[in-house]
């Protein structure tokens, strides 16, 4: 029997992420729903790493897994609660939340399975795919407006559509961090409290 | 001078001076003097003014027209002086009707105007003494409040005065009366302010109760008159008493002129009118039968005569007359219409003096002497015949009044009827003299029985007595008044005044009877009369002056009265006195107003042909004149003397009398019980009557009107409902509608992300659904 | 095993990308932790951004030219960074939200309850 490790790697990355953001749903722990977060995450990357975005996966590793989960996990223990608190969902919602997620399942199962198979030829006939690249160089360079994968492709050169690249939003979105981590240091600031009146309320309290 | 230039200014202004007394008392009495004595000053000094022009006017007409000087005048000349006619200004014209105020001014004008303002004069000044304490506040203990404390109301002088001087006004004003129309406003006048001075103390029931009763009364008399004055306007065509000159130029016929036609030799006949009017069936006829009017008219003048001659139309006269006549029972207080006298004592005395004795009640009297032309034979027997029942009825009730004012009232009633007795046996000068001698003495009797009253503070008799030695003034004065009244007098030689006026109705009927013997039982019923007139009148007299005093109290408060009050009682004294000797000639005067045709006499006609009519110029003759002077000294001296058998000397006891003859003392006690015949008959089924229409008013009108109201209120219920139910209903449940399904909606709203991320899913599916399958199936995309 | 014999085509992608992403609202619309809620936001991104490598793939694509090719990278790589600036955000007002509340239940923020 020929495995065909491509596929292989792909069921487990797959199971794995599935797996796991279905622990995420189900676990009633903060904490263990970020661990299983970081593994699903972690499974995607691997999936990234399959479909041949090297570039991509590195960085959904480190900005995905080691950043925004992190700061995940930073925002569960700066809200944890010293008696800790478990919040349950009610059955009914349980239910409710099921019906609508599997409706919404159906909808994309029903787009995706929708797509026409586009194996090549060369696929179907059990050829190897083709070696993979490494994408960062284009990627970089795209970011800053050479697309040099497209310039291979077009056979004249009197039109430059298609050419542009990602300068602009690239640049835009720096400007959106900067103002987003200012925005977020000032939202998430220290209160001073000035009286025993304060908003906060005790943290021995359970709330309810 | 001419007379008809002036005579009817100085009448004119004696007859208007009044009047502007009156309006200016309304309009500044109060303001007049203190406490509105200037009024007083005023309407004196004016009725005063009133009397110097009728003086002066008298003076005039005397030395324009002097007497004959023959004592009682021929009589024969039938060419009397004709009088001064004239109008001063035309109201309105309807028709040939003319409406006007005009004057009518012969001596017997001239006569009552001099008369009148003189009494009003004497009574005006009396007033002053007698309404003095309206000057200031009054306190009337006869309208007693309903705690039982006396009433206190301001005075009212000045109200006295201007009623004074309106009366005064009306009573000259129908005096001096051109037209019937203008005696009859004047008349209702007249009945006005007798009304308002009999009810001068209105808050006493007693004091209004006589006063409507006085004016409702009259009212009915003026019914009848109204009957006449519409058949003498329906025969005649015209209301003036005189000939008048239209703006043409032509001469219009008045009513004497016409009624006694000088073509006639001024004997009675029936005017052409009346005879059209009675004989119109015929007049139709001719009408229908002739095609041509004018040829009509030819044929009904020639047929007027024979139709006269027959008798047509004749009935027409009799109710022209008896319908004046009406009006003058009701005003001279004649039967059936004498009950409102006795009650209209209630005015203060010097107004019973001047109004319900002197002049008003005379007013009757003069128009009956004014009317003389038209009246025929029969309607003259009606007015003798209620004239001496009138005379022995008011008699009988006076012999056992006991309230002063009420026995000198009884005795104006008599004396009316004495009058009208005169009058209607054709003893017009007779009644006429009568008048203006009962005037005076009359006025006087009333004048002194007031000052009585002020003084002792009571009008009944029986609790007066012996007040000769305190008031002296009014005893002689009231003396002279009753030998006045009783025609006292040395026969054949001298005498008071009404020792003269008594002697010629006496004599007339005396006449009368000798004409008419089957009528010969008036003379004897006016000579009981005359008997009954001094025994009470002199029963009077013995009672308040003579004899112990019967009330200690009254005794001692009593006191003459200021001068103001005796003098005008001496002054009417004198007139009473001498007014009848024949050096002042009255009753030539009187002659030379006596109408045109009234002398000769006259014979029944159309109902009564055997009615024979005397002239009066018969009574002077001595087997005339002889017996009546003495039968009337006889009855009169009879009458004093059973009064001084009973209350000079007190030898017999009127109490004896009255217990004996308790059943005709309680009928004549109780007036003949005429008062409670005419409540029975009268008053009740008209009150009836009008709590019928109340009823009906109140319950089916009344009930009609809240019905439909109430029907109104239910339909607005009924429709309130309605508004409610459905209107109301469908907007509120409209609104009520879409707050619920706001409320249902809001609770969507839970604010809860997870729930809003639900939606979201949700809805996201609903969309893909939506373009995924309604796309393709609308718009056939594949 | 012909299921790991065979080659995985674009659907296999895709499906996972789907299965991702509906955990992934289904963990939004569950979870009452704010930050429970965060994650399940992370979840649905990276499925789409599994999609869009998936489209972008040079191994999946045949040569059609509805492949994305170097633009689904891209987009995914704009993506992850747009995500963790919405995460930092996101997490910013859970902070906020905690530290006026003392509370981290979603349920508790119903303030804008009708």
């Amino acid at each position: 029997m020929a495995v065909h490790w491509h596929s292989f790697f792909f069921w487990l990355m797959a199971i794995m992420a599935c797996g796991f953001a279905l622990a995420v749903v189900f676990s009633n722990n903060i904490v263990r729903m970020a661990f299983y977060l970081i593994l699903s995450l972690g499974a995607v990357s691997g999936l990234f790493f399959l479909a041949g975005a090297d570039f991509l996966g590195a960085m959904q590793l480190m900005i995905y897994v080691g950043g925004t989960v992190v700061l995940l996990v930073f925002g569960v223990m700066l809200t944890a609660r010293r008696p800790w608190v478990d919040m349950q969902t009610s059955g009914g919602q349980w239910v409710l939340a099921a019906v609508v997620g599997a409706l919404l399942l159906a909808v994309l199962l029903q787009t995706a399975f929708s797509v026409p198979p586009w194996q090549s030829s060369a696929a179907a006939a059990g050829a190897l795919p083709p070696a993979a690249e490494p994408t960062a160089g284009p990627l970089g360079l795209a970011m800053v407006g050479v697309r040099v994968e497209r310039m291979a492709d077009r056979p004249a050169a009197e039109s430059s559509s298609g050419l542009a690249g990602y300068l602009l939003p690239f640049e835009i979105v720096s400007v959106h961090l900067v103002v987003v981590l200012v925005g977020a240091a000032y939202l998430a600031r220290a209160r001073r409290r000035l009286s025993a009146a304060a908003p906060a309320r005790p943290l021995e309290e359970a709330p309810q | 001078m001419e007379l008809a230039r002036v005579l009817p200014l100085l009448l004119g202004g004696a007859w208007l001076a009044p009047l502007a007394s009156f309006a200016a008392i309304v309009f500044f009495g109060p303001r007049m003097g203190r406490h509105g004595r200037g009024a007083g000053f005023l309407a004196t000094g004016a009725i005063g003014l009133g009397f110097v022009l009728s003086a002066l006017a008298l003076g005039i007409w005397l030395g324009e027209h002097p007497l004959a000087g023959d004592g009682h005048g021929t009589g024969t000349h039938s060419a009397t002086i004709a009088p001064v006619t004239g109008q001063w200004y035309t109201l309105a014209r309807f028709g040939s009707l003319q409406l006007g105020v005009g004057y009518y001014i012969d001596a017997l004008t001239v006569a009552m105007f001099t008369m009148v303002t003189l009494v009003a004069t004497c009574i005006h000044v009396y007033s002053f003494g007698y309404m003095h304490e309206e000057l200031h506040e009054v306190t009337d203990a006869l309208a007693p409040l309903s705690t039982g404390q006396p009433l206190r109301r301001p005075g009212r002088f000045v109200r006295f005065y201007q009623y004074l001087s309106l009366f005064c006004f009306s009573m000259l004003g129908l005096v001096i009366a051109g037209n019937v129309l203008m005696v009859f406003v004047f008349w209702e006048l007249v009945g006005i302010c007798s009304y308002l001075l009999i009810g001068f103390y209105r808050e006493r029931q007693s004091a209004s109760h006589a006063a409507n009763k006085a004016f409702i009364v009259n009212r009915v008399g003026d019914f009848g008159m109204i009957v006449g004055l519409m058949a003498l306007w329906g025969g005649l065509g015209t209301l003036a008493f005189g000939d008048t000159t239209d703006e043409a130029g032509r001469v219009r016929p008045g009513i004497f002129s016409q009624v006694r036609p000088a073509s006639t030799g001024h004997a009675l006949w029936v005017p052409e009118g009346f005879v059209r009017a009675a004989a119109a069936s015929q007049v139709a006829e001719i009408y229908r039968q002739t095609s041509n009017p004018q040829e009509a008219e030819a044929r009904i003048r020639a047929a007027l005569g024979p139709w006269r001659s027959a008798g047509w139309g004749y009935s027409l006269l009799v109710i022209a007359g008896l319908g004046i006549f009406c009006g003058c029972v009701g005003k001279s207080a004649q039967f059936p219409l004498h009950v409102w006298l006795p009650d209209a004592m209630e005015g203060p005395t010097p107004v019973s003096a001047l109004i319900h004795a002197a002049t008003m009640v005379a007013a009757g009297v003069y128009l009956v002497g004014r009317f003389y032309p038209v009246f025929t034979p029969e309607v003259l027997l009606v007015i003798a015949l209620v004239g001496c029942i009138t005379l022995f009825l008011a008699a009988t009730i006076a012999l056992v009044a006991t309230d002063i004012k009420r026995v000198l009232a009884y005795s104006t009633v008599s004396q009316l009827g004495y009058m009208m007795f005169a009058l209607g046996l054709g003893g017009w000068l007779a009644g006429l003299f009568h008048l203006l001698t009962h005037a005076f003495f009359k006025a006087l009797l009333f004048l002194c029985a007031g000052s009585v009253i002020h003084a002792t503070g009571t009008n009944e008799m029986p609790e007066m007595g012996g007040l000769l030695r305190k008031m002296p003034w009014t005893a002689w004065t009231m003396l002279v008044g009753c030998l006045a009244i009783a025609g006292a007098g040395v026969p054949f030689f001298i005498g008071l005044s009404g020792y003269y006026s008594k002697d010629a109705i006496l004599a007339q009927a005396f006449l009368f009877r000798q004409v008419n013997p089957r009528l010969g039982w008036l003379f004897f019923v006016a000579a009981g009369g005359a008997a009954l007139t001094a025994y009470y009148m002199f029963r009077l007299w013995f009672m308040t002056f003579t004899g112990q005093p019967r009330d200690a109290h009254r005794f001692e408060h009593a006191h003459e009265s200021p001068p103001v009050m005796y003098v005008p009682l001496v002054v009417l004294a004198v007139a009473a006195v001498a007014l009848g000797w024949p050096i002042f000639g009255v009753t030539e005067l009187l002659e030379q107003a006596r109408p045109a045709g009234t002398a000769e006499g006259a014979m029944g006609a159309g109902f009564l042909p055997g009615l024979v009519m005397p002239p009066e110029h018969l009574s002077h003759a001595a087997k005339v004149h002889g017996p009546a002077t003495w039968i009337a000294m006889l009855t009169a001296l009879a009458g004093f003397g059973v009064a001084v058998v009973f209350y000079g000397v007190r030898a017999l006891d009127p109490a004896d009398v009255r217990r004996t003859l308790a059943p005709l003392y309680d009928f004549l006690w109780h007036k003949w019980y005429f008062d409670e015949l005419y409540q029975a008959c009268f008053v009740r089924p008209a009150l009836a009557l009008a709590r019928l229409a109340a009823f009906i008013d109140r319950k089916v009108i009344d009930g009609l009107a809240h019905g439909l109201a109430g029907l109104v209120r239910l339909v607005s219920v009924a429709d309130d409902w309605l508004d409610r139910l459905f209107v109301d209903g469908l907007v509120n449940r409209i609104a009520q509608g879409t707050y619920r399904a706001g409320l249902a909606l809001r609770a969507i709203q839970t604010g809860q992300v997870r729930q809003y991320v639900m939606f979201l899913g949700l809805g996201t599916v609903a969309l893909f659904v939506l373009v995924n399958f309604v796309w393709t199936l609308v718009l056939g995309i594949p | 095993m012909n299921l790991l014999g065979q080659p995985v085509g674009l659907v296999h992608y895709l499906v996972v990308g789907a299965v991702l992403f509906a955990c992934g609202v289904v963990c939004m619309a569950v979870k009452r932790n704010a930050v429970g809620v965060l994650m399940g936001i992370e979840l649905v991104l990276n499925g789409a951004n599994l999609n869009f490598v998936a489209l972008g793939s040079r191994f999946l694509r045949a040569d059609s030219p509805l492949a994305l090719g170097l633009d689904g990278q891209a987009m995914a790589l704009f993506v992850i960074v747009l995500a963790a600036a919405e995460a930092a955000v996101a997490l910013a007002i859970a902070l906020n939200y905690y530290n006026t509340h003392a509370t981290i239940d979603v349920d508790e923020a119903d303030q804008l309850k009708g």
